[in-house]
């Protein structure tokens, strides 16, 4: 501890130096400034083409800066590289007990950065959020070539105004992130799963309605639509899954007030993955969203472009209100597509792999309003950074 | 602040004999005429501008500093609040907004501009049991929300030691905590929405209360921005379902250090805690003395005092597990509540122990940092050190399970070497919490009180970026002038190196 009475002696000095990775960096954020030359931002490249048109002629690919930076279990946060990817912090944290609540679809090769910068969460999140809420601090080059820092490293934090919620979800548009410091959990005694057949029309609403009422929020609840029950090995009927965490004793007491559903069924933890798996490539992807009162409708506006899509795989968050559609992309699916889509128009739609004349039909672009452009201006001055992904005006 | 005259519009101002003895710091353009203007808008006895009016909005609750505001003008509707800042933005005058003044950082104080009190917007606009959702003016306490939710089985969750006076605005800003936010979260993950009017007066709607949200994250830049980035006119939370159970433990112990790694252990399980909060012998010592004594074990080195909740079944499992991990970690003995009013009684000892320690000495200041939790034992002994050091007695109450430490010091305040002594000896905390990787403040903010340790864990180009957010927002900076971030940082933004040779 002698260190400490010298420390912070210098006024002006720089906090934490910048790593020479997160310099190299920024030289070539500033190299494109100089070219005037547009960057796409690439992590582990799963996601290339998902978003909207991108202006950009040449990428930058982060996932060649990877690695754990700092990782003291007894904390239960974690800092790493933004290329690093989601099975490396597995694999690193499983070791220890521990695990990084986030499961985005998709799969664990996807990195970290990605992860934050789209704000990726998979059906975790019912319990534990979404990169926003696990987001402890971030680094990150701005398209105007400076390398910053919002947060920290530990878990309670208000100094400054807050860039790592700004970051989380802007995809990419604001800066290329360079590192990431989340909060961990430690793995619980018991972690559980089981699926009940539910009705087809009723049946959200009233895990909706029970999941209001119960003493406990489960890890995960997500229902799935007969196709995709019968992909994850559910069987044929719609189903609702559950994932129970915390002690022996709470998740067996769990289990028994789910069971007010319907016979329940003990499933494979492995049925998560193939949750996050299910989506074919090149598939159309898209939420719809509405207050969770709500939920019976939105689940039968996506039953309804189920309907006139064959082979559309649905499943939907009820204590959330949303519910995410999962469609082959077949030559001959756009224009009716675009009509069941179109009838949908009273909920929230966010799309998460589109083609361009449904981007065009979904939600509003999500930065048009004086603060986002004015935010985008201020952190991308040139305009070199993912331009377009969120629908930017050019 | 002008003398009185005894105009039609101005008539209130009558009987004024002399200018306000802070004159010379009032900020250009607040005078007569705009007194009269607001006087108009919110009616003549919601502006006030005498000195012994403006006395009670000089501080907030950290005795440490003082400002006077020029003026101060209290609206009763939303509709009042924005034209009150469109007045503003059109003469450019700066404002500092300020709930219920409890803030620990000089946040809410206005030197010599206008100071805005939201506490007159206190209503609960509309409940949605169902969504857990209800909509809030920002001059609602924290515990008032609770109460009114109460009969639907909710609570709002975030509780900060203030929350019987405390508003949600107040919160918003500064991204309050508490001790429940171990297991819950602070303010930022129970803010869904925002309609927020911007210093130059127009009216903004952040975040979406119905389900996902996409763009930008302008919720979470908004929440804890201290005032910089305009006034929530109504603020959409999320609320909480009460728990089932609930269980409290005090588990004592003969040295910080064990009960340091008892927190550890805690921790480690995956037993996630509502609270884990330290008290240590000085502090239960003075709040045994007080009206708010609470029955914590005098000889004690430390107190935990821990609370786990949710549903019922599996809860006594925990409480065993907890127990007996405060026992193998050295707890010399472990009591749980037996009631509610037992474990009020024990909750009552930690949130009124700053109010306890007020016995002590004339004057009490109370830092705010946050280290890793690893780091508890090292850095509990450097303060201790840090203590001795300074011949001042830094006492411990803190919320230990996200490592967020209060060191707080009695002294008396005539005494100016005593007073100079806490000033070194705060210096010293802040920089050895943040040596052990940690930051200045964790659910207080920076205000005044952090501004000049800003410099310890920012970059000057991170400190430029968040100016250069806050500019978005507020470009004349007037909203909430010279708090979070130091002047000095703000100035080189828009010469940034690489702008200068840009490409386009």
């Amino acid at each position: 501890m002698t260190a400490i009475a010298h420390a912070g002696t210098g006024a002006a000095a720089e906090p934490r130096p910048t790593s020479n990775a997160t310099a190299a960096m920024r030289e070539r954020v500033a190299d494109a400034i100089q070219r005037g030359v547009g960057l796409r931002i690439i992590g582990a490249g799963t996601w290339l083409g998902a978003g909207r048109p991108v202006h950009a002629s040449e990428s930058l690919t982060t996932s060649d800066d990877a690695g754990i930076t700092e990782y003291v279990p007894g904390d239960l946060t974690l800092t790493a590289r933004a290329g690093t990817s989601l099975g490396e912090i597995r694999d690193a944290t499983t070791a220890h007990g521990q695990w990084l609540a986030l499961d985005p679809f998709g799969s664990d090769e996807g990195t970290l950065g990605a992860t934050v910068a789209t704000g990726s969460a998979g059906p975790l999140r019912t319990f534990f959020g979404s990169p926003r809420d696990l987001l402890l601090g971030v680094e990150f080059v701005t398209g105007a070539g400076v390398v910053a820092r919002g947060g920290g490293r530990v878990v309670k934090n208000v100094a400054g105004f807050d860039l790592s919620r700004l970051f989380a979800g802007s995809w990419g548009t604001l800066g290329v992130i360079t590192e990431v410091t989340l909060r961990l959990h430690a793995r619980p005694e018991a972690d559980e799963s089981i699926a009940i057949a539910i009705d087809a029309a009723t049946g959200p609403g009233r895990v909706r309605e029970l999941l209001r009422r119960l003493p406990f929020v489960p890890y995960a609840c997500e229902i799935a639509n007969e196709p995709l029950a019968r992909l994850i090995g559910c069987g044929d009927t719609v189903t609702a899954l559950f994932r129970m965490g915390g002690n022996a004793e709470a998740v067996r007491a769990q289990r028994a007030a789910l069971a007010e559903l319907g016979s329940a069924r003990e499933v494979n933890a492995s049925v998560w993955q193939h949750l996050r798996a299910a989506e074919p490539e090149e598939a159309i992807v898209f939420r719809l969203s509405r207050l969770p009162i709500e939920i019976d409708a939105t689940w039968a506006d996506a039953a309804a472009i189920a309907a006139s899509c064959s082979g559309t795989l649905v499943h939907a968050a009820p204590s959330r209100g949303v519910v995410r559609c999962i469609i082959p992309a077949e030559p001959t699916t756009d224009t009716t597509l675009a009509a069941a889509f179109g009838a949908t128009s009273n909920a929230t739609r966010i799309g998460e792999r589109l083609p361009a004349e449904l981007w065009e039909l979904c939600s509003k672009t999500p930065v048009a309003d004086r603060l986002s452009a004015g935010i985008k201006k201020t952190f991308d001055p040139h305009s070199i950074l993912n331009y377009g992904i969120l629908g930017e005006i050019v | 602040m002008t003398t009185a005259t005894n105009s039609a519009s101005g008539s209130y101002l009558y009987g004024v004999t002399s200018p306000s003895p802070s004159a010379s710091a009032v900020a250009p353009g607040i005078d007569q005429s705009l007194a009269d203007r607001l006087a108009e808008i919110v009616g003549a006895r919601r502006v006030l501008y005498r000195p012994s009016e403006l006395v009670s909005y000089t501080a907030d609750a950290l005795p440490s500093y003082r400002k006077e505001p020029g003026l101060a003008v209290f609206p009763g509707t939303r509709d009042e609040l924005v034209a009150i800042v469109r007045e503003l933005a059109d003469r450019h005058i700066p404002f500092v907004p300020r709930g219920a003044g409890t803030g620990l950082s000089g946040g809410a104080l206005a030197e010599g501009v206008v100071l805005i009190g939201l506490n007159r917007l206190s209503r609960i606009v509309s409940v949605d049991p169902e969504n857990c959702l209800a909509v809030v003016e920002p001059g609602v306490v924290n515990v008032a929300l609770s109460r009114a939710v109460a009969a639907h089985g909710l609570h709002y969750a975030p509780d900060p030691s203030s929350q019987a006076a405390c508003t949600i605005g107040g919160n918003v800003a500064e991204n309050a905590g508490g001790p429940h936010c171990l297991k819950y979260g602070v303010t930022t993950n129970h803010i869904v929405a925002l309609t927020v009017v911007l210093p130059d007066g127009e009216v903004v709607k952040l975040g979406s209360p119905a389900g996902e949200h996409e763009g930008y994250d302008l919720v979470g830049a908004f929440v804890g921005s201290e005032g910089c980035f305009g006034i929530a006119l109504d603020i959409t939370v999320r609320l909480s379902r009460n728990p089932e159970a609930v269980r409290t433990l005090l588990a004592d112990f003969m040295s910080l250090d064990s009960a340091a790694r008892a927190v550890s252990a805690i921790v480690a399980t995956g037993i996630i805690s509502a609270a884990l909060e330290m008290i240590d012998q000085a502090t239960i010592r003075a709040v045994e003395s007080s009206i708010y004594a609470a029955g914590y074990p005098t000889d004690a080195a430390a107190a935990l005092l821990i609370e786990v909740d949710g549903a019922t079944a599996g809860i006594e499992r925990d409480v065993a597990t907890i127990e007996a991990l405060c026992m193998s970690n050295g707890a010399r003995t472990v009591r749980i509540a037996r009631d509610e009013a037992d474990r009020v009684r024990l909750w009552q000892g930690r949130k009124k122990a700053f109010g306890a320690m007020g016995r002590v000495s004339s004057h009490l200041v109370v830092q705010d940092a946050v280290v890793p939790r690893t780091k508890l034992p090292d850095v509990l002994a450097e303060l201790h050190r840090i203590g001795q050091e300074n011949r001042v007695r830094i006492c411990n109450v803190f919320h230990a399970g996200d490592g967020n430490l209060h060191p707080n010091i009695a002294y008396d305040a005539a005494d100016a070497d005593e007073t100079a002594r806490v000033h070194v000896a705060m210096g010293q905390i802040m920089r050895a919490c943040v040596s052990a990787g940690g930051t200045i403040t964790g659910e207080h903010g920076v205000g005044l009180d952090k501004l000049a340790y800003m410099d310890l864990i920012f970059s000057p180009d991170s400190l430029a970026t968040m100016c250069a957010l806050r500019e978005v927002f507020d470009p004349e900076r007037r909203s909430n002038p010279g708090k979070v971030v130091p002047l000095h940082a703000c100035k080189e933004w828009h010469m940034a190196p690489h702008t200068r040779h840009a490409a386009r």
